[in-house]
């Protein structure tokens, strides 16, 4: 959370998320250039520095790929949830193994020659205008470009900076980069290398990150279907009974303009808030109260129940709603927030069965 | 009434997995399998991808050590050194000569056209065809000597083969001939026409009718260096018909740039 900023913030989980990302990087970047000099007969040996703009290249879009499973991984299953807590770590270091494929790629094929080394990346092929000879460099650079601004706007200054909304809005764009990244693929390594593997694994990948998108997806609109059209006239929803809400969990139930609400049980209290973290529009209904707070699923981001303000020296806030329980004993949230900082009506079971 | 239930329940408000509070149990356990399975499945596929990397082919570039050679020199129609040598095809081996980089144009050789000399470079070979790389500075790796070239190696007669049809892929002979391995394929076009337009000399990696294989120096139809209209096609397959000529014991392959067409 956000009092003050840091560089980077470091605590066990991540010193361990980030080794493991080291030790993975190095081991699929060791087997590749042991592999790739060593696979072909004596006199037919890669050159290895285009082994290891290939292995880096393969790596970047594999991390990348990784980066956008975890998202819906972890609304499927929460045992994922700790690899998306560092995956802004996993983002940044993405882009870096990126830069260096970029880097090396313009040295070693568009240096020491008659043109400035970024003017040849974009004029030695000139076919522009050809659906099959379309220079794939120019789909590399503009992911490479998405991936540095979100890479150079992954701090939670930036966050702050831009707000929420316009931050995650800005992030999206990773989808474009990853596409794009598709397409460098199908137009560079994927033309010139002829082994069917190739084109296997990037249709595989492009298959799991859109196949668990669209599943997450479908799965979130069939639940929340089956609530639309239940609020009442006088601007209330019934969201369910008392007891369908786990202890220090909450029910997720969709407002009629789009957004949602998480409805908290804390022993005999029932709460209202909205469902989207202040940090990164976390869902924080499928969060949990621990130590009287809610505590956002993503990053641990924390409100207090009673009027959604993030416990001191924090100081992030969310709406809450109100709450009360109808007379034949079903929870009922008000659809409209209230103020930013403004306790929301709750109910007490204890109160009420006495 | 249907609900929406939210996450999963759990019994115990410690089984949701917080950054900054210590792993629960549960998902120390799953990541104790999860985190051994990834990095075994990064090293699989670091494995499968590299192992099924397509053959770079034959060739060399002997960075590190100094080759010599004796002979005439040419700059028509690219630089070369033409060096007597019996085990070659009609006693003629001939040396082509780049400068470092991509910039081959760079080197003003045109007062020693013909004559013999002595040079050293780092030696740059694909299947028995031969380059030098040199650096720029002429005084660093060229001498005249005075040895006796007898003719037909330092100006060997033209043998005119004929027209053929050929198909195959323009490549910069240097990268093609062991610079960069592999140096041929979309991935390396940029690179091949960025080398042509520095004047290293393109090679037409080309198959005939029946199937053959060779590699021959590109020229213009009258036997001059070809044209920058050839750069949109380098590394593309392509066919053109033109004149094959045997010069000593390289095969050149002469037609314009406006002959070769994307097949």
């Amino acid at each position: 959370m956000s009092v003050k900023y840091q560089g980077v913030q470091w605590n066990g989980n991540k010193v361990v998320y980030d080794l493991y990302m080291f030790v993975a990087l190095a081991l699929f970047t060791g087997v590749f250039m042991a592999i790739g000099t060593t696979v072909h007969p004596d006199g037919h040996q890669a050159d290895a520095v285009i082994l290891l703009i290939r292995a880096l290249g393969c790596a970047a879009f594999l991390m990348l790929t990784i980066v956008l499973t975890i998202g819906p991984l972890a609304r499927l299953n929460p045992r994922f949830l700790p690899f998306l807590y560092n995956r802004r770590h996993l983002g940044v270091m993405t882009f870096l193994v990126a830069a260096a494929h970029f880097g090396l790629t313009v040295i070693w094929y568009h240096s020491s020659g008659p043109l400035n080394p970024f003017v040849s990346l974009l004029v030695s092929n000139p076919l522009y205008a050809s659906a099959q000879g379309f220079p794939f460099e120019i789909f590399g650079l503009a992911a490479f470009a998405i991936l540095f601004v979100m890479a150079a706007t992954s701090h939670d200054f930036w966050l702050k900076t831009l707000s929420a909304s316009v931050w995650k809005l800005l992030h999206m764009l990773v989808y474009v980069a990853y596409g794009l990244l598709v397409l460098h693929i199908a137009y560079g390594a994927l033309m010139t290398e002829k082994s069917p593997v190739y084109v296997a694994l990037v249709i595989a990948a492009l298959a799991i990150v859109a196949g668990l998108h669209v599943f997450v997806g479908l799965r979130e609109w069939s639940r929340d279907s089956g609530m639309r059209g239940l609020h009442a006239p006088d601007g209330w929803i019934d969201v369910c009974a008392p007891d369908d809400i786990p202890d220090k969990r909450a029910v997720i139930a969709p407002l009629p303009r789009g957004d949602r609400v998480a409805v908290f049980r804390d022993g005999a209290k029932i709460y209202a808030v909205e469902n989207a973290c202040r940090h990164q529009n976390g869902p924080l209904g499928e969060g949990c109260i621990k130590d009287g707070v809610i505590t956002c699923p993503w990053h641990g981001w924390q409100y207090r129940p009673q009027d959604g303000v993030s416990p001191p020296p924090y100081e992030e806030r969310i709406a809450t709603h109100d709450v009360r329980l109808s007379s034949l004993g079903r929870v009922f949230v008000r659809v409209k927030k209230n103020a930013l900082g403004k306790a929301g009506a709750f109910i007490d079971l204890e109160e009420a069965a006495s | 009434m249907s609900l929406n239930r939210g996450v999963i329940p759990a019994e115990r408000d410690d089984e949701l997995f917080i950054g900054w509070a210590k792993a629960p149990m549960v998902d120390r356990r799953f990541l104790l399998g999860a985190g051994p399975l990834l990095l075994g499945a990064t090293t699989g596929l670091g494995w499968l991808l590299a192992k099924n990397l397509g053959d770079p082919g034959a060739g060399k570039w002997e960075t590190g050590a100094t080759h010599v050679v004796e002979g005439a020199l040419t700059t028509k129609p690219y630089p070369m050194i033409r060096v007597a040598d019996p085990s070659a095809l009609k006693g003629v081996r001939t040396v082509l000569v780049v400068a470092q980089g991509k910039c081959t144009s760079g080197l003003d050789l045109a007062a020693r056209e013909g004559l013999p000399v002595k040079a050293s470079g780092v030696l740059i070979e694909r299947k028995g065809r031969r380059m030098l790389e040199v650096p720029f500075a002429l005084d660093k790796w060229l001498e005249p000597v005075f040895i006796d070239m007898p003719g037909v190696v330092a100006n060997p007669p033209e043998e005119r083969l004929g027209r053929f049809a050929l198909s195959g892929m323009i490549m910069d002979s240097k990268c093609f001939f062991g610079v960069m391995r592999p140096g041929r394929g979309k991935t390396h076009k940029a690179c091949a026409a960025l080398c042509i337009r520095g004047g290293v000399p393109p090679s037409f990696w080309a198959r005939d009718g029946q199937g053959r294989e060779s590699v021959l120096l590109m020229t213009d139809a009258a036997g001059g260096p070809i044209g920058e209209d050839i750069l949109p096609l380098v590394a593309d397959p392509v066919a053109a018909d033109g004149e094959i000529v045997r010069v000593g014991d390289l095969l050149q392959f002469r037609a314009d740039a406006g002959a070769y067409r994307r097949v």
